[in-house]
């Protein structure tokens, strides 16, 4: 009897998956909905820790999807720039007379001391091919309809062994983030707070971002601009123009 | 010669009592210099064997390329199949044990520790029934018990536990990199509490087993060393020679406990400059009494000397008669000092001297975590036992020369 | 009658001028060695207390009060302001000197791999007047004020591969809890007394660091020295009084509050002054052997003595007063020589570079002897005391015996 329900349901629900997009499909489109030729934008990051909360603020550039461009704008902060190339970070301080250049252990310190390390700013986009991709279930974010997709490590060379991301049905914005060690222990959380429009693109207008091995802490990063395909001169993003 | 020898003993016995007082000079000398020496080398072996037997064994083989960087334990560069290369040794005769080391955050909850927290940390992983045959660890276990193949659990060093509140039954979460780069996390239960007598090791040792880092990490069969451990007397250079032809592969290399430890060596080097500082002063204060006690007794009998060579005795033979009377009080003073030192050294050697209270706080570069004890040192017996006889024979010289340049009048005169 | 003894005995020792010379010899060799021993022990321990006052806690320590809180998660921010404290401290009696220090742990990136290191920014000629400041150069020079220079610990310049002239960029936490990094080049190389300082510190200008860090006019801490007719503990009440009455909350603390190592150097004391007594005894022996051979040899005079009809007490006097006579004057001798002997090393220090090294002891690699007083003074007339009673005992015994017996020893 059970068996035969079970069949039915099956034979039911098979057209549904059939016609359903695919958890890799979900993924994709969601790394090109965040993807833009060339970006510029501006905001800050809010970082609490023990001690009280510091607001730093920035102006970014980005093209495609592994190369960025941060200047910091606070007065603390001030003429300190972040470049990203492909498979680098480079850090630029007024003050220094050389680049640094994060590698190795250097990476997972955390970015002006925020819950976002140097890590998690690098590594290409091309999660459908690192990881084995399945939609677990749905669930309404922020008011919105998500799907959640579990995404496991095909590597050992990824940082995050698995992920939980909810992913909105309609922009392909990742909404909320869990990270997770191989043993299933939560490391980072990323949950958008608010959804801006920036000419007509939706994206994350204000991101909260927590690293739980740092107790009392968490970064929301704000988004103030945002304005895709905008002219940029390409020497944003080379290294002698740190200079 | 046996008449010469006849009379510088009919002289040491007829000053009985000057003959006893150089002696116990030479005795006291003695017995500090094989005392000191005792103290300072039992420290210094006590430290070699407590590094071979809890920190280096006596050879380990590493991937040739993991020395350079070892500081970061690098979980990539590694010995693949384990198992099959420690089958090797084995077959060989060697006595080898498998280890994986990372490096991690430890993570403390508030349930168990009262409070949250984290701190960097290095973990070893055992293999439970091959380690204690290399390290001897066996002894060390004060609570709880040892590790299982297999299981979820860590053994500590007490220092390290007293120093984080660590109790047996409490979980404690291990967050590190696996083999590639990957986050993992292991919650581990602490199983029980070592007390290893080396403080380096008893400050920072986490244990767990071989098999349960190697799933959670990702080995593969992958070890990042293999130790091994050889006899007391074998000819490490030798050794790790044939290790490294059995080995036969040469991503491999083999490094002795004397490459490992090359830094404790080097400050073991110059500790025993600023040791043989003290032996030395002890010496002098020793020679100092020996040669006044021996000009006294020479000047005094300036008269005697005068009439022995009046009565025709040539000059080579009354120095020699003086100098077997020195020889005589050296003998005698040698074979009390070395008795005195030989009782005392049971003290030294058994008992000890406690400095416990220093050595927990404070790091002075010898492997000992509390009572310094004495070793048995055959060689520094001997030598003290001959430098009491030869400086007392010497130091008698130099008075008989210049007691057999003056004119017999005048020696008779004095 | 007691004159007499003195004045025979005066004559004996000069008579044998030469048996007397080398007991006395005897006596001096072994008090100096002591007093020198002793200077060296007091001079180690010194040698930690200064090394600790100097680079780590003053008399007097004034932090922010949440920095030991938080310590361990660098609280670069949690600073003092250096004026108020500098106001307050000028209202106390009894302070010698005082420094702002600036500290601040820091990533060093050469080549790919990441190295720490401490960076502590100091008020140079402020340092001048708290302790020998340029005692610590041993290459090139210290920074200027104002410029983006530094002086690094020797050990970890050479464990760096760095020489001096070369520019390093460092990395670190700021006041803002923000990140910056700084080039500086390497002026010169210090030799800190303390093996670990040399090889984790380095030290730049006052003025560029708060300006790196973001934090004009504050430090970490202030290390105050007081002069030494007011405790450190009454001046740490003083302090705490004045600066909270000006409305300023801060952590002040004195020394041996800040480090056990006050204790265990104390503890170490012990332990060395019972090496001390080792030597000591050995010293002793020396003495008392000598000594008692000299009543020995003299068997015959004491006969020749007591036959001329001197008895008893006045035997024993005349030998004590002999005994004592020598031992002041070999002591007197010894004692000088020590003092020379430990004047001379403490201009020259005594070189433990090698042995110290690798050793997180807070001692300096060049030791420099330190005179005791009490100790040397002690050791005289140890010495003097030690070397009458070795005479006593024989002297008792020798104007015990009869006089023909006496005569019978040669």
């Amino acid at each position: 009897m059970k068996r035969i329900i079970l069949t039915i349901l099956a034979i039911i629900m098979l057209p549904i998956s059939i016609f359903a997009i695919s958890g890799e499909e979900i993924v994709r489109l969601a790394d090109e909905a965040q993807t833009f030729k060339t970006a510029k934008s501006s905001g800050e990051f809010q970082v609490t820790d023990r001690f009280g909360t510091k607001i730093t603020s920035f102006n970014s550039w980005a093209r495609g999807e592994s190369e960025s461009f941060i200047e910091f704008t606070s007065r603390a902060e001030r003429g300190q720039k972040i470049l990203r190339t492909k498979d680098e970070i480079y850090l630029y301080y007024p003050d220094a007379e050389e680049l640094i250049r994060m590698q190795g252990s250097a990476l997972r310190q955390g970015v002006l001391g925020s819950d976002i390390s140097y890590e998690d700013m690098t590594g290409g986009k091309d999660r459908a091919k690192q990881y084995t991709i399945e939609i677990t279930g749905e669930e309404k974010v922020l008011g919105r309809d998500c799907w959640i997709l579990k995404l496991t490590a095909k590597t050992r060379t990824v940082p995050y062994p698995k992920e939980i991301v909810w992913i909105d049905k309609k922009s392909y914005l990742v909404l909320k983030g869990e990270y997770y060690t191989k043993s299933d222990r939560l490391l980072k959380e990323m949950e958008v707070l608010e959804i801006g429009i920036f000419d007509n693109i939706e994206t994350a207008a204000r991101t909260r971002i927590s690293d739980t091995m740092k107790s009392d802490s968490e970064t929301v990063l704000v988004l103030k601009t945002f304005k895709a395909n905008v002219a940029l001169d390409n020497r944003i993003f080379s290294l002698e123009e740190l200079w | 010669m046996k008449f010469l020898i006849s009379l510088a003993f009919k002289n040491l016995t007829r000053y009985r009592r000057r003959t006893l007082i150089t002696a116990g000079a030479i005795a006291v000398g003695i017995m500090m210099f094989i005392m000191i020496d005792s103290m300072l080398r039992g420290a210094e072996y006590e430290s070699v064997r407590n590094l071979k037997w809890y920190e280096t064994a006596s050879a380990r083989i590493y991937n040739s390329e993991y020395w350079e960087n070892r500081h970061q334990m690098p979980l990539d560069i590694n010995i693949t199949d384990y198992k099959e290369k420690v089958q090797k040794l084995e077959e060989k005769g060697y006595t080898a044990a498998p280890r994986i080391s990372f490096s991690g955050e430890l993570i403390l909850n508030v349930i168990d520790f009262g409070e949250d927290g984290s701190m960097p940390i290095e973990v070893t992983a055992i293999d439970p029934q091959r380690d204690f045959e290399v390290f001897h660890f066996k002894d060390t276990l004060v609570e709880g018990r040892f590790l299982q193949p297999g299981e979820d659990g860590i053994l500590l060093g007490s220092w390290f536990a007293e120093d984080i509140g660590a109790k047996v039954g409490a979980w404690v979460t291990v967050v590190t990199r696996g083999n590639g780069g990957f986050y993992q996390s292991m919650d581990l239960e602490i199983v029980g509490i070592l007390n290893c007598p080396n403080p380096n090791v008893n400050r920072s040792l986490l244990m767990m087993p071989i098999s349960t880092a190697s799933d959670y990490l990702e080995m593969e069969g992958a070890a990042t060393e293999i130790n091994i451990r050889l006899a007391d007397n074998a000819n490490v250079k030798a050794e790790t020679a044939k290790i490294k032809s059995i080995t036969g592969n040469n991503s491999l290399s083999v490094y002795s406990w004397e490459d490992l430890a090359f830094d404790f060596l080097a400050i073991a080097e110059a500790k025993r400059g600023g040791s043989s500082m003290i032996l030395v002063l002890i010496f002098i204060i020793a020679a100092v009494g020996i040669s006044n006690t021996m000009l006294m007794a020479i000047f005094e009998r300036t008269r005697e000397l005068g009439m022995m060579r009046a009565l025709g005795m040539s000059d080579s033979s009354i120095r020699l008669t003086f100098m077997f009377e020195a020889m005589g009080i050296g003998l005698i003073g040698s074979i009390m000092g070395v008795t005195l030192g030989i009782c005392i050294n049971f003290y030294v050697v058994n008992v000890g001297f406690d400095f416990g209270f220093m050595l927990r706080d404070i790091d002075i570069g010898y492997r000992i975590q509390s009572v310094m004890r004495g070793v048995w040192n055959f060689d520094t017996t001997a030598i003290a036992f001959l430098a009491g006889i030869i400086i007392t024979t010497i130091v008698a010289l130099l008075p008989t020369r210049r007691a057999l340049r003056m004119d017999i009048p005048s020696c008779l005169r004095s | 009658m007691s004159f007499r003894i003195a004045k025979t005995a005066f004559k004996n020792i000069s008579r044998n001028m030469r048996r007397s010379i080398l007991s006395g010899t005897a006596i001096a060799v072994a008090s100096m060695s002591i007093v020198a021993l002793f200077a060296l022990i007091g001079g180690m321990s010194q040698d930690m207390k200064n090394n600790l006052r100097n680079f780590y806690t003053g008399d007097v320590r004034v932090r922010n009060k949440d920095y030991e809180e938080y310590e361990r998660f660098n609280p670069v921010h949690l600073t003092v302001n250096i004026n108020k404290a500098g106001e307050a401290i000028s209202k106390i009696d009894g302070i010698e000197s005082w420094v702002p220090r600036v500290s601040f742990p820091s990533s060093i990136y050469i080549d790919g791999s990441t190295f720490s290191a401490i960076g502590t920014g100091v008020d140079l000629e402020r340092e001048r007047n708290y302790f020998d400041l340029d005692s610590i150069v041993v290459a090139g020079r210290l920074p200027e004020r104002g410029k983006k220079e530094m002086i690094m610990g020797a050990v970890l310049a050479r464990n760096l591969h760095l020489e001096l002239g070369d520019k390093i960029t460092f990395q670190t936490m700021t006041a803002d809890r923000s990140t910056n990094a700084i080039t500086l080049k390497i002026t010169g190389l210090a030799a800190f007394p303390v093996a670990s300082l040399n090889s984790k510190y380095f030290w730049m200008p006052l003025d560029r660091a708060q300006d790196f860090l973001n934090m004009p006019g504050e430090a970490q801490e202030i290390l105050v020295k007081t002069s030494h007719n007011i405790k450190p503990l009454l001046a740490a009440e003083k302090l705490s009084a004045a600066l909270s009455s000006s409305g300023t909350e801060l952590e002040v603390k004195q020394l041996e509050d800040i480090s056990m190592m006050f204790g265990l150097i104390r503890m170490a004391e012990t332990v060395y002054n019972i090496i001390g007594i080792f030597f000591f005894l050995l010293g002793s022996t020396v003495i008392i052997n000598t000594t008692m051979m000299v009543i020995f040899e003299r068997m015959r005079e004491i006969g020749t003595l007591s036959a001329l009809g001197m008895h008893g007490r006045e035997l024993v006097k005349l030998f004590l007063l002999e005994g004592t006579f020598i031992s002041a004057i070999g002591a007197a001798v010894g004692v000088a020589a020590g003092i020379l002997l430990v004047a001379y090393l403490s201009k020259t220090g005594i070189d433990f570079t090698d042995a110290m090294s690798g050793m997180e002891f807070e001692m300096s690699s060049i030791l420099y002897p330190k005179l005791n007083a009490g100790k040397t003074i002690f050791v005289y007339f140890y010495a003097v005391a030690i070397a009458c009673l070795a005479t006593l005992i024989p002297s008792r015994k020798a104007s015990k015996i009869q006089p023909v017996e006496a005569l019978r020893y040669i």
